[in-house]
């Protein structure tokens, strides 16, 4: 199934941009394409996130694509409010770690108001278009009332 | 194996001496030779005698280069057994302090010098967190999202107040313990007093921690003279003996990719469980505890790690005094990262010497309770890998 992630629009250039390498590179193209990707190892069955060559869980080196959800949980999260000089304009910004629905866990860029009582609510992945490319984040999944799902 | 023991130590206040400026200035080398030269002079050993030297990598914020060779060749001191330099994130002065005792218990060396300085102060926060979020993470799929290092432990402190209901307060008490020890040292950074007001009024920093529940700017040099035990007996001083030695990495950097507890801090329980198994001890045994604990949050963590307390305990522990120099656990009595201050390159070999100096009954108005042993442990990445150390005075 193709989860096409929802978009939003960021103000200039990533602040520290990835760098990109020949295995990376369908990550990246298929997140500017609006999807989430990584790899699973043939072997074992474990899923990676970043997507990785080897599986550290097996060393096996048969790994394979997969589509991640587009959904997942909130295990925790931070404000920054001290930032690096690259993420100044920013400031405060907030990150969290996810655990996708079915795997697996990831940390990203959180957008929009997030509490502390929304720990473990439900979120839903994002594509944050960049002028010079996409990076990938989060947002609560809010119900119609405004709470979280 | 030969036993190595500690017969020397010194450090300077921890403070911001690379902002020192005129006459007052001082680079990171005379002053890690200054505190060399008085941590010699209390082991009543010479130049001559120093068979190896170890140096904790002094971070990205000094301009000498090579600096273990700089400051060997500054000293004057021609080494039989090694020079080497160590980094290891937050574990460096771990690891200058471990690979000093690994020389002396391999035969190579009778004598082997711990050595490190930190400075960083000069450089603007925001530029030194431009180079610490390429430490922490993966530089092309984390870092990219501006998280700084002590953002990770902020992200554990948020989970903890969650999971186990812990109430901002409480997580904030240990903070204020570790002031009222740091206004006992004079070694500290911040001795002045602090109130849990201004703890839980400070401005935010990474959410849920404020300016007091995370570690200050520093600079800092401490050293450690590192013998055999029987230069240390026959030598007729006081002196510490290092029992034991355990760790442990989990093969993570920083966090896993699989759903899991984030708050376990497993590789503190196994690495001190295997210190203490080898000393043939028991946590029962320790007298102090000499945390690597950059935050609030991490102290409780640990703490709990190691067996001290249950699982979510760990702060109402720490509110309740259990953890004060005074109490039945003593944890940080230098006054930890938080108020003893975090030179991070160094902050461990300051943490040894806390210990020592308990040890021999030296700590004045922070002294805990006559005891034999101690416990020290430093971590790596969000506590990714533990090395913990048992120290013991002979009686």
């Amino acid at each position: 199934m193709t989860h096409r992630l929802a978009e939003v629009h960021m103000q200039g250039p990533r602040p520290f941009a990835p760098r990109v390498s020949g295995f990376t590179q369908p990550f990246w193209r298929a997140l500017d394409a609006g999807r989430l990707l990584s790899t699973r190892c043939m072997s074992c069955g474990q899923q990676s996130f970043p997507p990785r060559k080897l599986c550290r869980a097996c060393w096996s080196t048969s790994v394979e694509w997969i589509e991640l959800g587009s959904t997942g949980r909130l295990y925790s999260f931070t404000r920054i409010h001290v930032a690096p000089q690259a993420f100044r304009s920013d400031a405060p910004y907030a990150i969290g770690i996810i655990d996708l629905e079915n795997g697996p866990r990831l940390m990203c860029r959180l957008i929009g108001e997030v509490l502390p009582a929304q720990m473990d609510a439900s979120v839903k992945m994002l594509v944050l278009r960049y002028e010079d490319g996409p990076l990938f984040g989060a947002t609560l999944n809010l119900k119609q009332d405004g709470g979280a799902v | 194996m030969t036993r190595a023991a500690i017969l020397g130590y010194a450090a300077v206040p921890v403070f911001a001496y690379q902002r020192l400026a005129g006459d007052a200035a001082i680079l990171e080398h005379e002053l890690a030779s200054s505190v060399v030269l008085e941590a010699m002079t209390m082991s009543g050993l010479g130049r001559e005698d120093v068979d190896g030297v170890v140096v904790a990598h002094p971070g990205d914020h000094t301009r000498q280069g090579y600096f273990h060779t700089f400051l060997t060749a500054y000293l004057g001191i021609r080494a039989r057994a090694s020079v080497i330099q160590v980094l290891g994130n937050g574990m460096t002065g771990g690891h200058c302090f471990d690979q000093a005792l690994l020389q002396v218990c391999s035969g190579q060396s009778q004598c082997t010098l711990a050595v490190g300085a930190h400075f960083e102060t000069a450089v603007p926060t925001s530029t030194h967190l431009d180079y610490s979020i390429r430490l922490t993470g993966d530089v092309d799929f984390q870092s990219i999202f501006g998280a700084v290092p002590i953002a990770w432990y902020a992200m554990d402190a948020q989970r903890y107040l969650y999971e186990f209901g812990v109430s901002r307060a409480t997580l904030a008490s240990i903070a204020l313990k570790n002031r009222e020890h740091a206004m006992r040292n004079p070694l500290a950074q911040y001795r002045s007093s602090l109130s849990l007001d201004e703890v839980l009024n400070a401005r935010p920093i990474v959410e849920p921690l404020g300016l007091y529940e995370v570690p200050g700017r520093a600079d800092g040099a401490a050293a450690l003279v590192i013998v055999s035990e029987d230069l240390a007996k026959a030598s007729g001083r006081p002196y510490v003996l290092v029992r034991s030695r355990g760790f442990e990495h989990e093969g993570l950097h920083q966090m896993s990719d699989q759903y899991c507890d984030a708050l376990n801090y497993d590789t503190l329980r196994q690495a001190s469980r295997r210190a203490l198994l080898k000393a043939k001890l028991s946590l029962q045994d320790m007298g102090t505890f000499q945390l690597y604990a950059p935050c609030t949050v991490v102290e409780a963590l640990a703490s709990e790690a190691l067996g001290l307390f249950a699982r979510g305990h760990g702060a109402d522990a720490a509110q309740g005094g259990a953890t004060r120099f005074d109490g039945p656990s003593p944890i940080n009595t230098c006054g930890g990262c938080l108020s003893r201050g975090h030179p991070p390159e160094v902050s461990p070999l300051y943490d040894v010497i806390e210990a020592c100096t308990q040890l021999l009954g030296r700590a004045s108005e922070r002294q805990v309770a006559r005891h034999e042993f101690a416990l020290t442990a430093s971590e790596l990445g969000k506590y990714n890998a533990a090395l913990v150390h048992v120290l013991q005075a002979p009686q």
